[in-house]
């Protein structure tokens, strides 16, 4: 599992899309952004067509998820979400999966409760990532800085 | 073979030492250029202040980067550019050393120059090839283009379109300046960060 992360509008999705050549590698890119997570996890043999998948703006899932869910049960479907992606890409050498998150954690602290619940639990959501996948990466303006 | 240093760019978050650093950096590689090249004119340093005085808490920043580069012992040529880079055409010499400071206030004040104007994609468009222009043609007239902006990309997405367009603009700006640029920087606390290219 390889993790993308760093500031919005920074070329996190463009460098994914270069380093691994996407325009020529069969994949599966699964836009989250102003939308909910499908029941993925569950549904993955119906889903899955690639053995390449992508899953980009997962930040905007936890947007949702803070409207409706608790701090906790949102770290359990997260967690419970990386370890069957993570055992999926495990089962098949030839399997791969990408996650990006946008960063937005540097910025003041934000005036409505939703939106700081929103903030903390992408936070620790992407220390949770970053502990099972064996890659992580910060994009600068298009330069990739590998952390882990 | 001597790398030719024509565009450094210089981020970093609001007093984060970015524009001191930049400023050193300016006068250091005039220096080595003087240095190696005494037979020749001096290489002149010039600063393109794209800040304008609108308020008072604007004329005191702008008098505390003054105050500084006054400090400097320096003699930096300053232009007043709030808009229109490419005005700045014929002004400079190839061996000059070049700084702008910022590209957010440059971009701010070309956003608003035309009203509500900056909602349409295509006035957006034509904007950032406009200033890309700009930045292009100061590159080929002189030594060296230090150029220095802001990180303003790590906080929670605002519904508000104003900012939404701004951001988006400004990312790209800075994408393509970091491919341009032969360093780039990242100043955090003082501490420049090489994120591309060699000392």
């Amino acid at each position: 599992m390889h993790f993308v992360t760093g500031g919005a509008f920074n070329g996190k999705s463009q460098w994914v899309k270069e380093y691994y050549k996407l325009n020529e590698t069969p994949h599966q890119w699964i836009s989250v952004y102003g939308g909910e997570l499908p029941n993925l996890w569950t549904e993955k043999e119906a889903i899955y067509q690639q053995p390449f998948m992508v899953f980009d703006g997962i930040e905007s899932v936890f947007k949702v998820w803070v409207q409706k869910y608790d701090v906790s049960d949102i770290r359990d479907m997260w967690r419970s979400f990386i370890d069957s992606w993570n055992e999926w890409e495990q089962n098949d050498p030839q399997r791969n999966v990408v996650i990006i998150g946008t960063d937005f954690s540097k910025g003041i602290v934000p005036l409505q409760a939703l939106d700081r619940k929103w903030r903390d639990v992408t936070g620790w959501a992407y220390q949770d990532i970053v502990s099972v996948a064996e890659r992580v990466e910060i994009v600068w303006y298009g330069i990739a800085r590998q952390i882990k | 073979m001597e790398e030719r240093l024509s565009l450094i760019f210089v981020s970093g978050g609001v007093r984060s030492g970015k524009s001191s650093f930049a400023e050193e950096l300016a006068i250091k590689i005039a220096r080595q250029y003087d240095a190696h090249n005494s037979s020749q004119s001096d290489c002149i340093l010039h600063y393109i202040a794209a800040g304008q005085a609108s308020d008072e808490e604007m004329k005191a920043r702008i008098a505390h980067h003054q105050r500084n580069r006054n400090e400097s012992k320096v003699n930096w040529k300053t232009w007043e550019q709030p808009i229109g880079l490419k005005r700045l055409e014929d002004v400079f010499d190839i061996t000059d050393v070049v700084l702008l400071d910022c590209l957010t206030t440059l971009l701010n004040n070309e956003f608003f120059r035309e009203g509500e104007k900056w909602r349409n994609p295509s006035f957006q468009a034509q904007l950032m090839e406009d200033i890309i222009e700009g930045i292009e043609m100061i590159v080929s007239s002189c030594q060296t283009l230090i150029i220095v902006s802001n990180e303003v990309f790590y906080e929670p997405y605002s519904d508000n379109e104003l900012t939404m367009i701004y951001k988006k603009m400004l990312g790209k700006l800075h994408q393509k300046l970091v491919r341009m640029a032969n360093r780039a920087y990242l100043v955090e606390v003082g501490i420049p960060i090489l994120m591309k290219g060699d000392h």
